[in-house]
Protein backbone atom coordinates (compact mmCIF):
# COMPACT_ATOMS: atom_id res chain seq x y z
CA UNK A 1 0.00 0.00 0.00
CA UNK A 2 2.51 2.26 1.03
CA UNK A 3 4.51 1.33 -2.30
CA UNK A 4 1.28 2.40 -4.34
CA UNK A 5 0.84 5.57 -2.51
CA UNK A 6 5.06 6.27 -3.30
CA UNK A 7 3.79 5.29 -6.99
CA UNK A 8 0.71 7.76 -7.06
CA UNK A 9 2.78 10.45 -5.57
CA UNK A 10 5.74 9.80 -8.03
CA UNK A 11 3.13 10.08 -11.05
CA UNK A 12 1.82 13.26 -10.09
CA UNK A 13 5.13 14.85 -9.59
CA UNK A 14 6.07 14.19 -12.69
CA UNK A 15 3.45 16.17 -13.83
CA UNK A 16 3.21 18.85 -11.30
CA UNK A 17 6.82 19.93 -11.00
CA UNK A 18 5.45 23.28 -8.98
CA UNK A 19 1.41 23.76 -8.30
CA UNK A 20 1.95 27.31 -9.40
CA UNK A 21 3.48 26.73 -13.00
CA UNK A 22 1.26 23.45 -13.50
CA UNK A 23 -1.98 25.57 -12.93
CA UNK A 24 -0.33 28.71 -14.88
CA UNK A 25 0.35 26.44 -17.61
CA UNK A 26 -2.95 24.85 -17.77
CA UNK A 27 -4.44 28.49 -17.65
CA UNK A 28 -2.58 29.13 -20.38
CA UNK A 29 -3.35 26.60 -22.62
CA UNK A 30 -7.11 26.87 -21.70
CA UNK A 31 -7.18 30.75 -23.01
CA UNK A 32 -5.52 29.39 -26.17
CA UNK A 33 -8.32 26.87 -26.55
CA UNK A 34 -10.84 29.23 -26.23
CA UNK A 35 -8.89 32.22 -29.22
CA UNK A 36 -9.39 29.38 -31.44
CA UNK A 37 -12.45 27.85 -30.94
CA UNK A 38 -15.11 31.04 -28.83
CA UNK A 39 -13.37 33.97 -30.44
CA UNK A 40 -12.02 33.32 -33.82
CA UNK A 41 -8.02 34.13 -33.38
CA UNK A 42 -6.29 33.06 -36.08
CA UNK A 43 -5.15 29.51 -35.56
CA UNK A 44 -1.46 30.62 -36.06
CA UNK A 45 -1.26 33.49 -33.62
CA UNK A 46 -2.89 31.54 -31.20
CA UNK A 47 0.15 29.00 -31.19
CA UNK A 48 2.36 31.99 -31.18
CA UNK A 49 0.83 33.53 -27.83
CA UNK A 50 0.74 29.68 -26.44
CA UNK A 51 4.63 29.41 -27.14
CA UNK A 52 6.34 32.88 -25.68
CA UNK A 53 3.07 32.69 -23.04
CA UNK A 54 5.38 29.09 -22.21
CA UNK A 55 8.26 30.91 -22.56
CA UNK A 56 7.27 33.56 -20.24
CA UNK A 57 5.85 30.95 -17.67
CA UNK A 58 8.82 29.34 -17.29
CA UNK A 59 11.35 32.53 -16.63
CA UNK A 60 8.79 33.60 -13.84
CA UNK A 61 8.50 30.22 -12.53
CA UNK A 62 12.50 30.00 -11.75
CA UNK A 63 12.59 33.71 -10.47
CA UNK A 64 9.78 33.09 -8.59
CA UNK A 65 11.80 29.81 -7.23
CA UNK A 66 14.78 32.15 -6.55
CA UNK A 67 13.11 34.63 -4.15
CA UNK A 68 13.39 34.03 -0.58
CA UNK A 69 9.94 33.09 1.30
CA UNK A 70 8.27 35.84 2.50
CA UNK A 71 6.03 35.40 6.01
CA UNK B 1 10.71 4.01 -41.24
CA UNK B 2 9.84 7.59 -40.82
CA UNK B 3 12.32 10.28 -42.41
CA UNK B 4 15.14 10.45 -39.98
CA UNK B 5 14.67 14.54 -39.14
CA UNK B 6 11.15 13.31 -37.99
CA UNK B 7 12.69 10.50 -35.59
CA UNK B 8 16.04 12.03 -34.82
CA UNK B 9 14.64 14.13 -31.95
CA UNK B 10 12.33 11.33 -30.75
CA UNK B 11 15.32 9.05 -30.54
CA UNK B 12 17.76 11.44 -28.87
CA UNK B 13 15.05 12.59 -26.19
CA UNK B 14 14.23 9.10 -24.99
CA UNK B 15 17.60 8.22 -25.29
CA UNK B 16 19.03 10.89 -22.93
CA UNK B 17 15.56 10.83 -21.14
CA UNK B 18 16.09 7.46 -20.27
CA UNK B 19 19.72 7.91 -19.76
CA UNK B 20 19.21 10.27 -16.66
CA UNK B 21 16.27 8.01 -15.33
CA UNK B 22 18.43 4.46 -15.76
CA UNK B 23 21.32 6.12 -13.74
CA UNK B 24 19.58 6.87 -10.95
CA UNK B 25 17.44 3.78 -11.13
CA UNK B 26 21.06 1.69 -11.44
CA UNK B 27 22.18 3.66 -8.17
CA UNK B 28 19.89 2.28 -6.08
CA UNK B 29 19.69 -1.56 -7.55
CA UNK B 30 23.92 -1.18 -6.98
CA UNK B 31 23.38 -0.41 -3.29
CA UNK B 32 21.19 -3.10 -2.89
CA UNK B 33 23.26 -5.64 -5.19
CA UNK B 34 26.33 -3.82 -2.44
CA UNK B 35 24.40 -4.78 1.03
CA UNK B 36 22.54 -7.65 0.06
CA UNK B 37 24.50 -9.58 -2.67
CA UNK B 38 22.84 -9.78 -6.85
CA UNK B 39 19.95 -12.09 -6.37
CA UNK B 40 17.57 -9.44 -4.76
CA UNK B 41 18.62 -7.14 -6.96
CA UNK B 42 18.00 -8.92 -9.96
CA UNK B 43 14.58 -10.05 -9.02
CA UNK B 44 13.72 -6.78 -7.50
CA UNK B 45 14.79 -5.22 -11.38
CA UNK B 46 13.31 -8.56 -12.68
CA UNK B 47 10.01 -7.34 -11.20
CA UNK B 48 10.26 -3.69 -12.04
CA UNK B 49 10.76 -4.58 -15.48
CA UNK B 50 7.72 -7.29 -15.37
CA UNK B 51 4.94 -4.69 -14.20
CA UNK B 52 6.49 -2.06 -16.40
CA UNK B 53 5.85 -4.22 -19.23
CA UNK B 54 2.39 -5.00 -18.11
CA UNK B 55 1.48 -1.38 -18.12
CA UNK B 56 3.38 -1.24 -21.68
CA UNK B 57 0.76 -4.41 -22.85
CA UNK B 58 -1.67 -2.53 -20.98
CA UNK B 59 -1.91 1.04 -22.55
CA UNK B 60 -0.59 -0.21 -25.99
CA UNK B 61 -3.99 -1.02 -27.40
CA UNK B 62 -5.89 1.46 -25.18
CA UNK B 63 -3.67 4.38 -26.89
CA UNK B 64 -4.62 2.66 -30.94
CA UNK B 65 -8.23 3.66 -29.68
CA UNK B 66 -7.97 7.25 -28.86
CA UNK B 67 -9.13 9.35 -32.29
CA UNK B 68 -5.14 11.32 -33.02
CA UNK B 69 -6.02 15.09 -32.21
CA UNK B 70 -7.01 14.07 -28.56
CA UNK B 71 -4.01 12.16 -28.36
CA UNK B 72 -1.62 14.70 -29.30
CA UNK B 73 -2.99 17.27 -27.14
CA UNK B 74 -3.47 14.97 -24.00
CA UNK B 75 0.56 13.90 -24.72
CA UNK B 76 1.46 17.32 -25.35
CA UNK B 77 -0.28 18.82 -22.12
CA UNK B 78 1.84 16.60 -20.37
CA UNK B 79 4.79 16.53 -22.03
CA UNK B 80 4.75 20.58 -21.79
CA UNK B 81 4.41 20.27 -18.19
CA UNK B 82 7.03 17.37 -17.50
CA UNK B 83 9.43 18.98 -20.09
CA UNK B 84 9.24 22.43 -18.11
CA UNK B 85 8.86 21.00 -14.86
CA UNK B 86 12.75 19.29 -15.76
CA UNK B 87 13.92 22.23 -17.06
CA UNK B 88 12.60 24.72 -14.25
CA UNK B 89 15.01 22.53 -12.17
CA UNK B 90 17.82 22.02 -14.20
CA UNK B 91 17.90 25.58 -14.66
CA UNK B 92 17.36 26.49 -10.63
CA UNK B 93 20.10 23.00 -10.38
CA UNK B 94 22.64 25.20 -12.72
CA UNK B 95 22.01 28.92 -11.14
CA UNK B 96 22.51 26.99 -7.50
CA UNK B 97 19.37 27.34 -6.07
CA UNK B 98 18.76 23.85 -5.65
CA UNK B 99 21.34 20.95 -4.87
CA UNK B 100 22.44 18.95 -7.89
CA UNK B 101 21.76 15.23 -7.88
CA UNK B 102 24.71 13.51 -6.29
CA UNK B 103 24.80 9.64 -7.34
CA UNK B 104 27.20 9.03 -4.44
CA UNK B 105 25.36 10.56 -1.71
CA UNK B 106 21.75 8.80 -2.60
CA UNK B 107 23.86 5.43 -2.43
CA UNK B 108 25.27 6.37 0.62
CA UNK B 109 21.53 7.18 1.91
CA UNK B 110 20.43 4.28 0.41
CA UNK B 111 23.06 1.43 1.54
CA UNK B 112 22.82 3.12 5.15
CA UNK B 113 18.88 2.96 5.05
CA UNK B 114 19.19 -0.84 4.05
CA UNK B 115 22.33 -1.20 6.55
CA UNK B 116 19.49 0.09 9.28
CA UNK B 117 17.59 -3.07 9.26
CA UNK B 118 20.48 -5.70 9.65
CA UNK B 119 18.98 -6.77 12.84
CA UNK B 120 16.19 -8.72 11.06
CA UNK B 121 16.38 -11.66 9.49
CA UNK B 122 18.51 -12.73 6.57
CA UNK B 123 15.35 -13.52 4.25
CA UNK B 124 13.55 -10.19 5.35
CA UNK B 125 16.28 -8.70 4.25
CA UNK B 126 16.39 -9.82 0.91
CA UNK B 127 12.53 -9.30 0.63
CA UNK B 128 13.06 -5.70 1.73
CA UNK B 129 16.81 -5.35 -0.60
CA UNK B 130 14.44 -6.92 -3.65
CA UNK B 131 11.20 -4.30 -3.55
CA UNK B 132 13.82 -1.56 -2.99
CA UNK B 133 15.31 -2.59 -6.22
CA UNK B 134 11.74 -3.15 -7.71
CA UNK B 135 10.38 -0.01 -6.23
CA UNK B 136 13.68 1.76 -7.98
CA UNK B 137 13.41 0.20 -11.36
CA UNK B 138 9.40 0.61 -11.40
CA UNK B 139 9.90 4.49 -10.76
CA UNK B 140 12.16 5.64 -12.80
CA UNK B 141 10.80 3.25 -15.64
CA UNK B 142 7.75 5.06 -15.20
CA UNK B 143 8.94 8.04 -16.29
CA UNK B 144 11.35 6.20 -19.49
CA UNK B 145 7.76 4.66 -20.73
CA UNK B 146 5.83 7.95 -20.45
CA UNK B 147 8.63 9.70 -22.49
CA UNK B 148 8.77 6.49 -25.38
CA UNK B 149 5.05 7.08 -25.24
CA UNK B 150 4.87 10.37 -25.75
CA UNK B 151 7.55 11.05 -27.78
CA UNK B 152 6.72 8.34 -30.27
CA UNK B 153 2.66 8.06 -30.42
CA UNK B 154 0.90 9.45 -32.56
CA UNK B 155 3.63 9.70 -35.33
CA UNK B 156 4.59 5.94 -35.55
CA UNK B 157 7.84 6.39 -33.65
CA UNK B 158 7.59 4.04 -30.92
CA UNK B 159 9.79 1.57 -31.88
CA UNK B 160 12.31 3.88 -32.63
CA UNK B 161 11.71 5.84 -29.18
CA UNK B 162 11.77 2.44 -27.56
CA UNK B 163 14.79 1.76 -29.51
CA UNK B 164 16.38 4.96 -28.00
CA UNK B 165 15.38 4.15 -24.28
CA UNK B 166 16.42 0.48 -24.67
CA UNK B 167 20.29 2.21 -25.88
CA UNK B 168 19.93 4.00 -22.69
CA UNK B 169 19.52 0.77 -20.43
CA UNK B 170 22.68 -0.78 -22.59
CA UNK B 171 25.03 1.88 -22.10
CA UNK B 172 24.04 2.33 -18.72
CA UNK B 173 24.29 -1.75 -17.67
CA UNK B 174 27.58 -1.73 -19.97
CA UNK B 175 29.30 1.27 -17.96
CA UNK B 176 27.36 -0.16 -14.97
CA UNK B 177 29.08 -3.28 -14.83
CA UNK B 178 32.72 -2.05 -16.10
CA UNK B 179 32.78 0.83 -13.16
CA UNK B 180 31.34 -1.43 -10.74
CA UNK B 181 29.96 2.13 -8.52
CA UNK B 182 27.69 4.88 -9.40
CA UNK B 183 27.90 6.46 -12.15
CA UNK B 184 28.10 10.04 -10.98
CA UNK B 185 30.24 11.15 -13.42
CA UNK B 186 27.25 12.10 -15.77
CA UNK B 187 26.27 15.34 -16.61
CA UNK B 188 23.37 14.64 -15.41
CA UNK B 189 21.81 18.33 -14.61
CA UNK B 190 22.94 18.95 -18.20
CA UNK B 191 21.28 16.40 -19.71
CA UNK B 192 18.04 16.87 -17.46
CA UNK B 193 18.26 20.42 -19.18
CA UNK B 194 18.42 19.11 -22.85
CA UNK B 195 16.07 16.76 -22.68
CA UNK B 196 13.59 19.57 -20.81
CA UNK B 197 13.88 21.78 -23.59
CA UNK B 198 13.01 18.96 -26.40
CA UNK B 199 10.20 17.84 -24.10
CA UNK B 200 8.80 21.39 -23.90
CA UNK B 201 9.15 22.17 -27.44
CA UNK B 202 7.76 18.59 -28.55
CA UNK B 203 4.90 19.87 -25.57
CA UNK B 204 4.39 22.84 -27.41
CA UNK B 205 4.30 21.82 -30.73
CA UNK B 206 1.43 18.55 -30.19
CA UNK B 207 -0.43 20.91 -27.95
CA UNK B 208 -0.67 23.51 -30.78
CA UNK B 209 -1.43 20.39 -33.15
CA UNK B 210 -4.14 19.00 -30.78
CA UNK B 211 -5.60 22.63 -30.73
CA UNK B 212 -5.99 22.15 -34.50
CA UNK B 213 -2.89 25.14 -35.22
CA UNK B 214 -0.61 24.19 -37.96
CA UNK B 215 2.74 25.19 -37.15
CA UNK B 216 4.83 26.74 -40.21
CA UNK B 217 7.70 24.61 -42.00
CA UNK B 218 6.24 21.22 -39.77
CA UNK B 219 8.61 19.09 -37.75
CA UNK B 220 11.07 21.93 -38.42
CA UNK B 221 9.60 24.03 -36.10
CA UNK B 222 10.42 22.03 -32.85
CA UNK B 223 14.38 23.08 -33.94
CA UNK B 224 13.05 26.82 -33.62
CA UNK B 225 11.11 25.79 -30.54
CA UNK B 226 14.02 24.45 -28.97
CA UNK B 227 16.08 27.00 -29.03
CA UNK B 228 13.73 29.37 -28.04
CA UNK B 229 13.09 26.72 -24.66
CA UNK B 230 17.13 26.71 -24.58
CA UNK B 231 17.01 30.47 -24.51
CA UNK B 232 14.67 30.66 -21.81
CA UNK B 233 15.92 28.18 -19.83
CA UNK B 234 19.24 29.75 -19.47
CA UNK B 235 17.72 33.55 -19.23
CA UNK B 236 16.28 32.29 -16.08
CA UNK B 237 19.29 30.44 -14.73
CA UNK B 238 20.98 33.87 -15.03
CA UNK B 239 18.03 35.86 -13.39
CA UNK B 240 17.78 33.09 -10.79
CA UNK B 241 21.67 33.36 -9.72
CA UNK B 242 21.56 37.41 -9.82
CA UNK B 243 18.22 37.23 -7.36
CA UNK B 244 19.52 34.64 -5.02
CA UNK B 245 23.15 36.96 -4.72
CA UNK B 246 20.75 40.30 -4.46
CA UNK B 247 18.76 38.42 -2.08
CA UNK B 248 21.79 37.08 0.22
Amino acid sequence: MTMLKELAAELIGMFVAEKWLTMAVLLLIAVTGSLVDFIGVDRLVAGVFLLFGSLLLLVASICHAARPPTH
Amino acid sequence: MPPWSTAAPAISAAFFASLVEVVEAFTIVLAVATLRGWRPAALGTAGGLGVLAGIVLLLGPVLDRIPIISLQLAIGILLLLFGMGWLRKASLRAAGIIPLHDEDAIFAAETAELGDNECRPSKSLNWIAGITALKAVLIEGLEVVFIVIAVGAGRGLLVPAGLGALAACALVLTAGVLVHRPLSRVPENSLKFGVGVMLSAFGVFWTGEGLGIAWPAQDLALVLFALLFLGAGLIGSIFARKLSVEFA
